[in-house]
């Protein structure tokens, strides 16, 4: 059947690969069929049959009057905000687990590290329900201001939009930085510890060890992580902001992925919101290229 | 070498094991749509009918108006297991999500019973998911009962006789009598309270929140001491349903004989006009509440509290004004009416209230039968079905359970007992089982009788608030001086006798479905004017309330808010054409 030891040996290599093609498949490009349906007039339970064939119809929808490209425009800058301010403060689970890999205090440390990463595992809608009974008019939040008597009225933490971004990106870090610390401790945990001791036999004290060992040792892992979500600019999840939204923030909070999730399941817009996730889609992919690019241009090499 | 065979073996079962694992996956999603029927179909094959009704059957139910998912399980999974042998697996997108309703119907399988909303359940008989029971029905004597209402439904839907559907909540009363006692939505009051400030003639909307206010200014909390409002809304029924608007805004313009349809809002006078008319009652009462809340009395957390912590705020006594009939249930306990702390009906003069007549036709949505059902499986749901109409199973529904529930009299009427048996959730008598009694309640949560209708057993309705017994029982403070006060018994007494009642007859037509063009206007609008309205209620002036309500307009035009409006007024325009022809 193979002519050659080396054909043998690559088929043996493709059955390895093989499972991991398939599921790629089923899960990644099968999905990308349903794209078909933001080019008919989809509205369950009918089929799709040719007559419904509408062609580029709901992506010119999107932005066939001012109203529209505004709401479109408006998504946008939520999604880029949120992202952006995420992007910005990518360095803070590094930090978080440099600092927290200099506790000397052993149960201290496990502490907090378990303290911080449990958060990860408790879903939004209890995050927000939390949120509703600390921040609502009767909350203890409102309650021990109203005592000290720092205010006259309750203040509607939930309805307000001022500082609404970096709000959203607190509860967001205060859900997931231990987790994403988890990362950079196994990194660290990699530093070869006889450079440190160098260090110390040099004379280095802990900040110096921090700025000049730790840091630049896991600063390639950094990279690695902040290219990930670059690409992923355009996802910043919906259930964060479905929790939250109300008529009041809506407008500043409704990411691309609530607004699709809003569009089809509010209603049954599906068309109109498989065409909108498609352009993130696009949007994405190019994003994608272009840091690729930034990255070998920077580091002399990509990461696709 | 020896490695390299062992990877290989490892793969091989791990790819194995893999398509082994899809395979089962495919099987048993595969079982839990068809299972029944397989099974089913497997007896019948044996021709031994008379054992296979002792097998256990589960019934998958589609249900839109049910709360709970899962098998039907406590007193009435027994009720019905004993009678039938029969276990309901509801599946609620309520429950699951409406992302459900899509891929169900996209495997050409809803569920062996479905309920459903009128616009799905036409375009699901469109789609051939839904099963003709023309034949079968004629031999369940009764859902027969209600043969005039459900052929006049199924002539709506299909020109060849064909049976596809059965209305929900039908009465056996008739088309234009009204026999509830209130009507769904008027301004209830706290009785202790509105008498406390003199009990005060109110003319007009501004009268009623001076009255308010008055309540408020003297009880600024309940009596725990937590704040109380005049006003407590929540944002979560928005939008559902078709409707546009914040869902309790959309309610309270039913107090000046104008009922909102859609983008369109009937006017008393037989007239459609937009919901974004600045002389439609939407304007209206949406400018109420902003004067609310201008007066301090609209609870803060409106807008961002869920149905929850509304219904908890209720239940506390931090709400004084309530406008559904069922809020009272929140509060209106016996011990409280004695007390004449009850909430009820305060006329307020101007008004006009609209209701509809008795839903001697159904009250919307549908129940119907899944086209896969076949053979012995579709007999036995049929008879199930037929007992769900009928005065045993609408009994167990609507009165709960004898000896538990109520007692009955020598003469043969109902009295109530352990009226805390929902609220509670008190454990039931040992031979249903013997858990809690909310738990183990129909979680199919629709009726196909309404419980106004008339218990032949009885004489009197099914529903126990119109049991003679219970009238007596509440003829206690609350009531008694309301009486006095007002000179007549029953709030729509109140409004019959001072015109102020406007019955649009029950009607059953069959509305025109919507393409996928006007959906996705018809979710666009309506984000628009839910997320416009809240913030117009809490908005800080009168020039940023109308500021706001013009950008809304315009933004609504862009939307495409004139063809939806002129669909809806061609859609309603049928069903207020079979109204005018059934005065």
């Amino acid at each position: 059947m193979f002519k050659t030891r080396k054909q043998r040996e690559g088929f043996k290599e493709f059955l390895l690969v093989l499972p991991f093609i398939i599921i790629i498949a089923i899960f990644c490009y099968y999905p990308l069929y349903g794209w078909i349906y933001a080019f008919f007039d989809y509205k369950p339970p009918q089929a799709l049959t040719p007559d419904k064939f509408v062609g580029l119809k709901w992506f010119k929808s999107m932005v066939e009057n001012p109203v529209k490209v505004k709401q479109i425009l408006g998504v946008l800058r939520n999604t880029f905000a949120i992202s952006g301010l995420s992007l910005l403060f990518s360095w803070f689970p590094m930090m978080f687990a440099v600092f927290l890999n200099e506790i000397k205090c052993v149960p201290f440390k496990k502490f907090v590290q378990t303290v911080t990463t449990i958060p990860n595992f408790i879903s939004w809608v209890l995050v927000f329900s939390i949120a509703y009974s600390v921040l609502n008019s009767t909350g203890v939040v409102n309650t021990i201001l109203l005592n000290l008597h720092v205010i006259d009225r309750p203040i509607d933490f939930l309805k307000s939009t001022s500082h609404i971004y970096f709000k959203q990106w607190l509860w967001l870090t205060w859900k997931n930085a231990g987790w994403a610390a988890i990362m950079y401790i196994a990194a660290i945990t990699g530093i070869d510890e006889q450079m440190i001791e160098a260090a110390r036999v040099d004379g280095a004290n802990r900040m110096q060890i921090i700025r000049h060992i730790t840091i630049p040792s896991i600063l390639p892992t950094y990279f690695v992580i902040v290219m990930l979500n670059l690409a992923n600019f355009l996802t910043n999840g919906m259930e964060q902001f479905y929790v939250f939204q109300n008529s009041f923030n809506k407008e500043y909070i409704q990411v691309l992925d609530l607004y699709v999730y809003n569009l089809a399941m509010g209603s049954g817009g599906y068309s109109l919101s498989v065409a909108v996730s498609i352009l993130k889609t696009i949007v994405s992919i190019i994003l994608l290229t272009l840091t690729n690019g930034f990255s070998k241009l920077v580091r002399g090499e990509g990461f696709i | 070498m020896k490695k390299r065979v062992v990877a290989l073996l490892l793969s091989l079962t791990m790819v194995a094991a893999m398509l082994a694992g899809c395979g089962n996956n495919a099987a048993s999603t595969d079982k839990t749509s068809t299972a029944n029927t397989s099974t089913d179909t497997a007896k019948t094959d044996n021709g031994d009918s008379s054992a296979s009704s002792d097998d256990l059957l589960v019934v998958e139910v589609y249900d839109e108006a049910a709360n709970y998912q899962g098998t039907q399980t406590g007193w009435f999974a027994k009720v019905v297991k004993d009678r039938f042998n029969i276990e309901l697996n509801i599946i609620a997108p309520q429950v699951a999500g409406d992302a459900v309703y899509q891929t169900r119907t996209a495997t050409g399988n809803l569920g062996d019973i479905v309920l459903l909303d009128p616009g799905h359940f036409v375009d699901c008989v469109n789609a051939g998911l839904i099963k003709d029971i023309s034949g079968e029905i004629k031999n369940c004597s009764n859902l027969m009962e209600f043969d005039k209402q459900i052929t006049t439904y199924n002539s709506g839907i299909s020109t060849t006789g064909a049976v596809y559907g059965i209305p929900c909540e039908m009465t056996n009363t008739s088309p234009t009598s009204f026999s509830d006692d209130v009507i769904y939505s008027s301004p209830m009051l706290r009785w202790d309270l509105y008498s406390a400030v003199g009990a005060p003639d109110i003319a007009d909307l501004d009268g009623l929140l001076d009255t308010i206010k008055l309540i408020q200014d003297a009880n600024p909390t309940n009596e725990n001491g937590d704040p109380a409002y005049g006003f407590s809304l929540w944002p979560d029924w928005d939008n559902n349903d078709g409707m546009i608007g914040i869902a309790n805004v959309v309610q309270l313009t039913t107090w000046y004989g104008e009922k909102i349809k859609g983008a369109a809002i009937l006017t008393k006078d037989d007239k459609f006009i937009p919901l974004t008319d600045k002389n439609g009652t939407y304007y209206k009462m949406l400018k109420f509440l902003w004067k609310a809340n201008q007066m301090g009395l609209v609870d803060p957390d409106s807008g961002s509290q869920n149905w929850d912590a509304a219904c908890a705020k209720m239940s506390a006594g931090q709400v004084y004004t309530f406008w559904y009939s069922w809020q009272v249930g929140f509060w209106n306990t016996q011990e409280r009416l004695a007390d004449g702390k009850g909430m009820i009906f305060i006329p307020v003069k101007d008004q006009l209230y609209y209701t509809t007549s008795d839903t001697y036709y159904g009250s919307g949505r549908i129940f119907g039968v899944g086209s896969g059902v076949e053979g012995e499986k579709y007999d036995r749901i049929m008879k199930f079905l037929d007992w769900y109409a009928s005065p045993e199973g609408v009994t167990f529904q609507h009165c709960g359970i004898e000896g538990f529930n109520y007692s009955v009299g020598a003469d043969g009427k109902y009295t109530i007992m352990n009226d805390n048996a929902l609220m509670d959730n008190l454990p039931v008598p040992e031979e249903y089982g013997g858990a809690g009694y909310s738990d183990g309640n129909n979680a199919i949560n629709q009726w196909i009788v309404s419980s106004i209708s008339t218990n032949p057993n009885t004489g009197e309705p099914y529903g126990n608030t119109h049991w003679s017994s219970w009238k007596e029982a509440t003829a206690t403070k609350t009531k008694n001086e309301w009486s006095a006060r007002f000179g007549v018994a029953e709030p729509v007494d109140w409004m019959k006798a001072n015109n102020a009642l406007l019955v649009r007859p029950s009607v059953s037509v069959s509305l025109p479905t919507e393409d996928a063009d006007i959906t996705v206007i018809r979710n666009q609008v309506g984000q628009e004017v839910k997320d416009a309205s809240w913030k117009m209620i809490f908005a800080s002036s009168e020039a940023e309330f109308d500021s706001m309500w013009d950008t809304m307009v315009t933004n609504l035009d862009s939307l495409g808010f004139q063809d939806l409006y002129k669909f809806d007024v061609d859609k309603y325009t049928i069903e207020l054409d079979a109204m005018k022809a059934a005065k």
